[in-house]
Order: structure tokens, then sequence, then C-alpha cells
């Protein structure tokens, strides 16, 4: 199997994930565009792992794996504390930093 | 016949993701969302991945995008408010993600050796991971911890 199929997969769900994160303004799409792009890059070490045939690009995206999770359940209690402040989860709704 | 299965696969995460981007109802996006995981938990195992096949399919979508929709029940959809499109930030968007894309192709043109799928499974892993990598894996586990706590203090309701 060519390397250039995980690059073309792997540069297809970044530009897509890019693509949400600059179009959408609903707080929630955005992390999903977040984690499509941390899985582009998770899909990436995959395939250089396989490529040269050592298995320290997979225990990276172990690693990515838990970074992941812990971004979101802290993403998400902030948006949870942020809904219940403003009643909205709209990003352009965020405009104060205080309270 | 492990290429058949990567190109479907890579396909349907493909679509899924464009689905969890573009939808207009946040739980369609976010269980479009898990198809696009699990698609791509199939992806790694159609290279041998099998250890992170089944931690893709479990975390990812068992964990992540549960705790996703689990926030989203907290929300009341009826009060919020549709997004406006504007043409001009989609084309801003498009225009950068397509480049990008384009740049990370035209990264993968040097490589000319193939990848050679082989089993990786959770005893392979295991034996650089608690060996060479034993000090990242324990700042993990502590990071866990502390997000966890974190999480509870930011979202707990202040009376």
């Amino acid at each position: 199997m060519s390397p250039v199929n995980f690059f073309v997969l792997s540069s297809l769900l970044f530009g897509i994930g890019l693509f949400g994160l600059i179009v959408r303004r609903n707080v929630i799409t955005v992390f999903f565009s977040l984690e499509l792009l941390l899985n582009s890059a998770n899909v990436l070490l995959v395939g250089f792992s396989k490529l040269h045939g050592n298995l320290y690009g997979e225990i990276f995206v172990f690693f990515v794996l838990a970074v992941a999770a812990a971004e979101a359940a802290v993403g998400l209690a902030i948006v949870v504390a942020l809904y219940r402040l403003t009643g909205s989860i709209d990003t352009s709704d965020f405009r104060r930093l205080r309270w | 016949m492990n290429e058949v299965f990567f190109y479907f696969f890579a396909v349907l995460s493909l679509v899924f993701g464009l689905v969890a981007v573009t939808s207009r109802n946040i739980v369609r996006g976010g269980v479009a969302l898990l198809g696009c995981f699990v698609s791509l938990g199939a992806v790694y195992f159609t290279v041998g991945a099998e250890f992170l096949g089944i931690v893709q399919v479990i975390v990812y979508g068992g964990a992540i995008i549960v705790l996703y929709l689990f926030a989203l029940m907290t929300m009341d959809f009826a009060t919020l408010k549709s997004e406006p499109i504007k043409m001009a930030i989609v084309a801003v968007g498009g225009a950068l993600a397509l480049t990008t894309s384009l740049l990370l192709f035209v990264g993968s043109s040097g490589i000319a050796e193939s990848v050679k799928p082989s089993i990786s499974g959770a005893e392979d892993i295991a034996v650089p991971m608690f060996f060479k990598f034993l000090l990242p894996f324990e700042a993990v586990s502590v990071l866990l911890l502390i997000a966890t706590v974190g999480a509870v203090a930011i979202g707990r309701r202040e009376d």
C-alpha cells in the first residue's frame, strides 16, 4: 500500500476540519471540527508508524487520544457553564471574558 | 483486499466528516462524527493497527461522542438561533482548507517506500509503552486526573 493513501486521507480530513473551524459559529460543531483535525494527525502517525516499521507512532496516537479526551471534558464543561450564563452556544455571543 | 477496505472506509470517514461539519442539526452532526470515528478505526485495522482500531472505537466512539451528546442534552435546542451563512466566510474557509490539503498532499510526493501492513496488538504496543515511554504515560494519567477535577470544578453549579 502506498503511503500517499494516508497523506490523501489525512489532508482531506484536515481540510474538512479546518473548513468547519472557520465557517461554523456553533461551539459544539467547532469542537467536532477540532476532533477531526486531531484524527487527521492520528491517521498520518499510524501510516508513518507502519511505513517505518516501528511502533512509536502508534504509541503517540495513544497519547493523542488521552489528551483529546481531556480536552473534550474540560471544553464541554466550559461550554455548559457558558450556556448557563448566556443561554447560547453561538461563538459570537461569547464576547465578555469577565463576569 | 486490504486496500479495498482501506479505500471504502476512507471514503466513508470523509463523507461522515463532511456531514458532521456541515450539518445544521447538532445531534445529527454528532452521530455522523461517531460514524467517522468508527470508519477511521476500521482504517487502522486495514493496516494491522488492531489495538489502536479498538481503542479508537472505544475512546472516541464510546466516550468522547457520548460526552458531547450528553452535554447537548442539557441544552434547549428550541431557543438556539440558527446561524446565518456568510458566503465570504465560506469562500475564505474553503480556499484555506483546499490550500492546506494541497500543501499536505504535495509533502507526500518524495516518499517512494511502501507501507507494510503488520499486526500490532496490545502486547506489541505494551513493551515500548511501559519501558521506553513510561514517564509520558504517567504524565498523561496525571493530566487525565487534572482534567477530570477541572471539568467538575468548572461545570459545577454555584449556588
